[in-house]
């Protein structure tokens, strides 16, 4: 990925150039055909019209707002999992998976730290459109309208349990991997999540060898883990689950109240569902808790000096680094002539631009100074706020599903008994006798 | 529908926390909405090559994600010489100048000869066929006017967000431009 | 109240220790894949381009060939040459962008023309006067430098790239544009057009894929012109008969290569044919009935002008041409319309 202050520039000005070539010096004339032959003109096929961006754009709000109102007012499953089709088609193969929320908050990120980019507003509109829903609702753009948690979604058939370690260990992974993209989209040297995307060269059916195995080798994981990309990997799924930890409203299992009854707590393929706690926090905790409070800034302050280190070796992405360091570097036995290698030819373009070229370099590592520092910050901070989570035990009074990992999917909802009733799946419980707990259940519909 | 159980309290700390921190996260949302909002684009733009900066390195044929590149040969008929010997239609010693498969230099036989007059030869590129390999705009640039160039055709090119040929372009060739002026067309060499 | 057993609880402890066996494990897998990911793209960027047009061999000339040695080069000082001449004296007139240099044998600027566009090509008559042709008309100076008059242009299409002067007075200027060569006398006025197409008169016609018409005058009367689109060298009379022809094409060392070569022209003393070509930059010398005789130079002293030819740096390829000049004594000056440089080639002892 290129610096966005020399596209426009060098685009727009090549184009004014050959124009200008055009004008000043005429164009040396063509052949005289005696037989009235007419110089074909070059075709010029369109781009994707401006409008069907918009169009995107209306869709997925469309989908977000139809996904909340499956969640929270129809609390109907076979309709997420219509809305899943939909979203898969839509967003998945005919888009071909690009325009993506995921890949968006790249775009936002160089766009807050590169004046010169000029950020299109439907992209912005993507990335944060699910994050602000996230905020008041919590998860619904991964439910149903995310094309990859569509399609895990879709071929999910035997889901197995994640131990608990595994699950808390891997679960850092998308901070970690959400701190790598923003940094190297920051710096202007690579999306990298569009790179390593898994699964759009499924939706593009064409890629190279390794991202369509690794395409193909996580919808198998898919079959018996739940959405593993989505919890393992999905670098915005970390800012969504920040997003729905802090949300208004919350997914839950029940219409009405918890009776405790504990037949929804494994039915979340994903891990998601809690149980009921406790309040009282041990005073071991409190001070444990404390110790990490104060661990908290150290490991900050380590990620950073960490980040410093790391930061020459990091920026050997961005290309115009890697062909400085290739033009510094110890020369290589030159091809045997004829034989040119692309190589050999940028390496030649390189040195005939020298100084360009080194400026650009300098200039590149310079952004990847503070970007890795930042970078390396907040790997530290997400460390230590694993080990302080870790620590917390919120209270809870139900079995509901955790705010930050619940999906909305919808799956639990049927293992609920006042759900069936009010589906009207099995009828009211008789009532009460004088043996029976619990408080008085509501009026429910009966067919 | 739902009432509240008595034993739960009106407000915790935990609600307080929540509350405010998603304030805090919606006013950041917005602040970043508001910072990009003077900087957006209104028209989006889309990858294209600048035949001046080409090197013809042959990675556009192999780079693209697509499994045929959506770089294709475009002509620009008003510079070429309508050669009966073009140096971008035959290998370097062809046996004969003729379609024969062994004179052609295209890998995929993708450029069309068609007799227009003596003896000048019309070339055109089916683009159904051309790979994008930059081998007849090598042949073209070297003994010729030039008039063959690789340009990205967007009825093809999916517009990805990082553009796998642009990566590693040798020639630093591949950049974005508006799209709605989505061709870099060579419309004169300077004799 | 459940109360998890022991063994599945998570201690921060246990947590850590897992966490740091399973980051380990990330950690090298990831190394591992992001090592695999750069070599494989190292491997690609060093593996030689499948699609690689490769004329290599053909720019290795067989050292028996050559005839020729360098044995002095200057620079010219203007920018963008394009045609070089030799004066009465032995001055070189150079023309460039914007100006027509005059340089002595060793190379000292002695003059300048200037003017408002691209000169193009320059003769000069025996008595001094100086013909430069720039894009659609011929300007002329005398001795001194001074301006004496500027011709009109001769046509709609007009693109001059070569001159000669006769022996009559007249002037020859080759016209890429028009596909033909205009007689003119010393005012200025056309006295006729050689080369045109004419099949009563069997003139084929010059082909013109590029403005390389160029034009060459020797004592016998004839003058010679190229051919670039038919690979062949013509010879006219001064009324334009067309008297012989010869050339073939081929990349070998025999022929002319590529799609339009010869691009210039020149004769020795003894009526030899001195060919410059493009593509694969090379001046060669001709017997008079077009026999191949020996190398000038080959494309391995133009490394330069063959990399923009091939447009392999980022300048217009188009440009890249060669030019050649013959002085009394038949030496051959050579001009590198890239480098800027021209080159003395003397025969080897």
């Amino acid at each position: 990925m290129k610096r966005r202050a020399n596209t426009f520039v060098a685009g727009i000005g090549s184009w004014l150039a050959t124009q200008a070539v055009a004008l000043a010096e005429q164009r040396f004339p063509p052949p005289d055909f005696e037989s009235g032959y007419k110089l074909p003109i070059t075709q010029t096929p369109a781009p994707r019209a401006e409008w069907l961006a918009w169009l995107d754009v209306v869709v997925l709000l469309a989908a977000l707002g139809f996904a909340c109102h499956l969640i929270f007012r129809r609390r109907s499953r076979p309709g997420l999992v219509g809305l899943s089709l939909f979203s898969l088609v839509y967003f998945g193969f005919y888009r071909k998976g690009c325009i993506c929320a995921i890949g968006a908050v790249q775009n936002v990120t160089l766009a807050l730290c590169d004046r010169s980019y000029a950020l299109p507003l439907t992209v912005l509109v993507f990335a944060l459109a699910p994050i602000v829903l996230s905020l008041v609702v919590g998860r619904a753009f991964c439910a149903a309208v995310c094309p990859h948690g569509a399609l895990q979604d879709l071929v999910l058939i035997k889901p197995s349990k994640v131990p608990a370690w595994l699950e808390h260990g891997l679960g850092i992974v998308p901070y970690l991997y959400l701190g790598a993209g923003l940094l190297f989209a920051a710096t202007g040297s690579a999306f990298l999540v569009c790179r390593y995307d898994p699964f759009v060269p499924l939706f593009r059916l064409s890629g190279s060898f390794w991202m369509l195995t690794a395409g193909a080798a996580f919808v198998a994981l898919g079959m018996f883990v739940g959405r593993p990309y989505c919890r393992f990997l999905c670098p915005y799924g970390a800012l969504l689950r920040v997003g729905a930890t802090l949300a208004r409203w919350r997914v839950r299992v029940t219409p009405d109240y918890c009776t405790q009854c504990r037949l929804c707590e494994h039915s979340c393929p994903f891990g998601a569902m809690r149980e009921p706690t406790p309040a009282a926090a041990q005073p071991a905790d409190r001070r444990r808790l404390g110790w990490l409070v104060v661990l908290l800034p150290v490991l900050v302050l380590g990620g950073v000096w960490l980040g410093r280190a790391l930061s020459v070796p990091l920026s050997h992405l961005d290309p115009n680094v890697a062909l400085a360091e290739k033009l510094l570097g110890p020369k290589k036995a030159a091809p045997p002539a004829g034989v040119q290698t692309p190589e050999s030819l940028a390496l030649t373009r390189a040195q005939d631009n020298a100084k360009d070229v080194l400026a650009a370099a300098v200039e590149a590592r310079a952004r990847f100074a503070t970007a890795s520092r930042w970078f390396g910050g907040w790997v530290g901070l997400v460390i230590g706020l694993k080990l302080i989570g870790l620590t917390m035990r919120p209270s809870r009074a139900d079995y509901e599903p955790d705010r930050g990992a619940c999906f909305g999917c919808a799956r639990c909802f049927s293992y609920c008994p006042s759900e069936r009733v009010r589906v009207g799946l099995q009828p009211l419980a008789p009532a009460a006798g004088p043996a029976a707990p619990g408080p008085a259940v509501a009026q429910a519909k009966t067919t | 529908m739902e009432t509240k159980p008595a034993n739960v309290p009106p407000l915790n700390r935990r609600q307080f926390l929540r509350s405010s921190l998603r304030v805090a996260a919606m006013t950041g949302v917005g602040a970043v909405m508001g910072r990009l909002a003077g900087r957006t684009a209104t028209r989006g733009t889309v990858w294209q090559i600048d035949p001046a900066r080409c090197l013809r390195c042959g990675q556009c044929a192999t780079e693209c994600v697509l499994a045929q590149s959506a770089v294709k040969c475009v002509h620009t008929h008003a510079i070429c010489g309508y050669c009966e010997l073009c140096t971008s239609y035959f290998v370097p010693e062809p046996n004969a100048l003729n379609t024969g498969a062994e004179n052609q230099l295209c890998p995929t036989a993708a450029i069309r000869r068609k007799y227009v007059e003596d003896p000048y030869y019309e070339y055109t590129i089916d683009e159904d066929l051309c790979i994008g390999c930059g081998k007849c705009v090598e042949g073209c640039n070297r003994f010729g006017n030039g008039s063959l160039y690789l340009q990205i055709r967007h009825n093809h090119c999916l517009n990805c967000n990082e553009c796998s040929i642009a990566r590693v372009c040798a020639g630093d060739a591949i950049h974005r431009v508006p799209a709605d002026h989505p061709y870099l067309l060579k419309t004169t060499v300077s004799h | 109240m459940k109360n998890p057993s022991a063994g599945s609880r998570i201690t921060r402890r246990r947590w850590l220790r897992q966490g740091v066996r399973h980051a380990a494990v990330l950690g090298l897998a990831g190394s591992a894949v992001i090592q695999n990911r750069r070599q494989a793209r190292a491997a690609d960027n060093t593996a030689p381009n499948p699609f690689a047009y490769d004329v290599s061999r053909l720019e290795k000339t067989d050292p028996k060939l050559v005839r020729f040695a360098e044995t002095r080069r200057f620079h010219c000082p203007q920018p963008d040459p394009r045609r070089l001449t030799l004066g009465p004296d032995g001055n070189l007139f150079v023309a460039a962008r914007d100006a027509v240099a005059v340089l002595d044998p060793t190379g000292t600027l002695v003059r300048e023309l200037t003017f408002a566009g691209p000169a193009r090509c320059v003769a000069v008559a025996a008595d001094g006067t100086t013909f430069v042709g720039l894009r659609d008309h011929v300007e002329l100076f005398d001795a001194g430098g001074q301006r004496i008059a500027a011709w009109d242009s001769p046509g709609r299409k007009a693109w001059l790239t070569g001159l000669a002067v006769g022996d009559q007075g007249d002037l020859f200027a080759a016209d890429s544009g028009n596909r033909l060569v205009w007689r003119y006398n010393r005012s200025g006025k056309v006295l006729g057009r050689l080369g045109e197409k004419n099949p009563q008169r069997d003139i084929a016609g010059f082909i013109l894929p590029s403005p390389y018409l160029d034009v060459a005058w020797h004592k016998d009367g004839l003058l010679r012109v190229n051919n670039p689109g038919r690979h062949r060298v013509e010879v006219y009379t001064r009324d334009g008969d067309l008297e012989l022809t010869w050339g073939k094409a081929s990349m070998g060392i025999d022929g002319f290569c590529g799609c339009c070569n010869p691009i210039a022209v020149a004769l020795m003393p003894d009526g030899r044919y001195v060919t410059c070509e493009k593509g694969l930059p090379r001046v060669k010398i001709y017997r008079e009935h077009g026999d191949f005789d020996c190398v000038v130079a080959g494309p391995e002293l133009f490394p330069q002008n063959a990399r923009i030819g091939a447009g392999e740096e980022a300048a217009d390829g188009a440009r890249a041409a060669l030019d050649a000049a013959v002085d009394a004594h038949g030496r051959v000056f050579v001009l590198d319309t890239i480098t800027g440089d021209i080159r003395l080639m003397e025969p080897k002892a």
